[in-house]
């Protein structure tokens, strides 16, 4: 049963000129997102997207988490349509955001993911135990009582993590959820997204990592200039350079590293000479 | 509900014990006025008695109910404004909790900091001068403040909408502080206006609430004149709170369609 089906979905973003810049006669500015994207996504299967920098990655996680309504086509989550059932939508997804400040700097890492769970419904009784369980999983339990304002980029990552998961949701949506880890702290995070799966629930990896794909993903789609590229099952890419291989042929572009050399102490020399 | 309320309380109470020093001057602030206001009413002396009222009593409810209001009014402002200036707003708004109901918890919560603050200044202030009110009764007073209450609530969410959609609310609430300040009755009676600003004055909500804080807290008892004031101040908040939710509905689905719910 697929947990998440797009239809045709369409994201345009507008930029309207001011009062005055409209009395100069000048005009907005218009960005395609997303175009005329359909994706279907397995229930309790981990989805990888990848995809340049603009390709819309984000913009498809923040359509699915009701942060933002598609322009035109459908989004619906466990049939939920994300437009007219958005409250329902809501208590389905968990959301990691990559944004670092979306927590209250003064409060503690669990005075903060009390406030979260109190507004997710997490019964009162049920709250600490849950916090601790999740702080445990993500490996912030001994920090639980610091102030946010003092945590590293890579925990404030892990705590984003732990607020996602803290409800339980039957969808999980990370958002370069590696991109400040150490390479341990990523290896547990991936071992953690697995679990996750495994136990049912379906996540959607954004990243620009090939490694991270294959060490998460059961399905990679490709996101270029706000379409859909390509798909592939993560079993057909044996490695990851079959996989950069198969992105670099969906996205349409030379893959510079092949053809860029690193500079050298002895290139830079022999050049200077 | 409960549950929620407390958790916003909770944060809330958290923040303001951990911004100490804003704590201590917004405290530092609220005693120089009331010395102020104090100070202005001994210089203009005891002719001037406003409404038939002396003059100190007559500020200090005036200013203390109207920055009351008002302040709470730009509580539903800031809360949406720090909300997307951090990046909180995008996460708050996709949690299991409707979001008009988030931001009028967040803004009971603010109500409730300011109206502990509006009763220590009114107590503070008559403590200082010495001075009482004439016939103050508790429950023409619970009904004054809580029909200015859901009024204030209506104006905020407005606000709200209005800095979800256009990012000015804070610009709105100036504007809207100023005229009111001027034609509402805060510091002095709304009869030493001209009459056509005295009709402007009557279709503003603040011009009610602030005469009849004065008529419970003075008068004592359900007067006609105040149960005519309370009718009037039931007659905005039903027509306003719809209104307001319906707008702010209308201005989060705005942003959410426009990617406005942040400021990145």
């Amino acid at each position: 049963m697929d947990a998440i089906v797009l239809d045709s979905v369409t994201k345009v973003f507008q930029r309207h000129p001011g009062v005055w810049p409209r009395l100069r006669q000048e005009v907005g500015t218009q960005t395609l997102a997303l175009g005329n994207v359909s994706l279907c996504i397995a229930s309790g299967t981990v989805q990888v997207l990848l995809g340049p920098n603009g390709s819309g990655k984000t913009t498809l996680l923040k359509l699915i988490s009701t942060m933002l309504l598609p322009d035109s086509g459908t989004l619906a989550i466990h049939g939920f349509d994300t437009q007219r059932q958005g409250a329902a939508v809501r208590g389905l997804v968990g959301f990691a955001v990559a944004n670092e400040r979306s927590f209250f700097p003064r409060l503690s890492a669990s005075e903060n993911l009390d406030f979260f769970g109190a507004l997710d419904n997490i019964p009162r009784r049920q709250r600490a135990d849950r916090i601790r369980e999740i702080l445990d999983t993500t490996g912030l339990l001994k920090h639980s009582d610091k102030p946010v304002m003092t945590f590293s980029s890579g925990m404030y990552q892990r705590l984003a993590m732990a607020r996602a998961l803290l409800k339980n949701p039957s969808v999980i949506l990370l958002d370069e959820p590696s991109r400040s880890l150490d390479p341990g702290s990523a290896a547990r995070l991936w071992h953690l997204v697995r679990q996750i799966s495994y136990r049912g629930a379906t996540v959607i990896v954004a990243t620009h990592s090939f490694q991270e794909a294959l060490a998460v993903g059961d399905n990679v789609a490709v996101l270029a200039r706000g379409t859909l590229a390509g798909r592939c099952g993560v079993e057909t890419a044996l490695s990851s350079d079959d996989l950069r291989r198969f992105y670099f042929d969906a996205i349409g572009e030379i893959d510079d590293e092949l053809h860029l050399s690193i500079p050298t102490h002895d290139s830079e020399s022999a050049l200077a000479g | 509900m409960l549950d929620k309320i407390a958790a916003i309380l909770r944060r809330d109470l958290l923040i303001a014990t951990r911004y100490r020093a804003a704590l201590f001057i917004a405290s530092a602030g609220g005693v120089l006025e009331i010395a102020g206001l104090y100070y202005l009413s001994k210089a203009i002396g005891p002719g001037f008695r406003p409404e038939g009222m002396n003059s100190y009593p007559f500020l200090l409810v005036g200013t203390g109910f109207y920055t009351f209001l008002l302040m709470g009014i730009s509580c539903f402002v800031s809360s949406i404004q720090e909300a997307q200036q951090a990046g909180t707003l995008e996460v708050l708004m996709t949690s299991s909790t409707n979001p008009a109901t988030l931001v009028l918890l967040s803004a009971i919560s603010s109500f409730g900091g300011k109206g502990l603050t509006f009763l220590l200044y009114l107590a503070a202030g008559l403590l200082i001068s010495g001075a009482h009110f004439g016939h103050p009764s508790f429950l023409p007073f619970c009904c004054v403040l809580g029909l200015s209450l859901a009024i204030a609530i209506a104006i905020g969410m407005g606000t709200a909408a209005m800095q979800l959609t256009v990012r000015k609310g804070s610009a709105i609430v100036w504007l809207l502080g100023s005229a009111v300040w001027l034609l509402a009755g805060a510091m002095f009676p709304v009869s030493a206006l001209p009459p056509w600003l005295q009709t402007v004055a009557r279709f503003i909500p603040m011009t009610h609430s602030l005469t009849a804080m004065r008529l419970a807290l003075f008068t004592g008892g359900f007067t006609m004149p105040l149960l005519r004031e309370l009718s009037v101040l039931a007659g905005f908040a039903i027509l306003l709170l719809p209104v307001s939710l319906v707008f702010f509905s209308a201005a989060l689905r705005r942003a959410r369609l426009h990617g406005t719910l942040c400021y990145s």
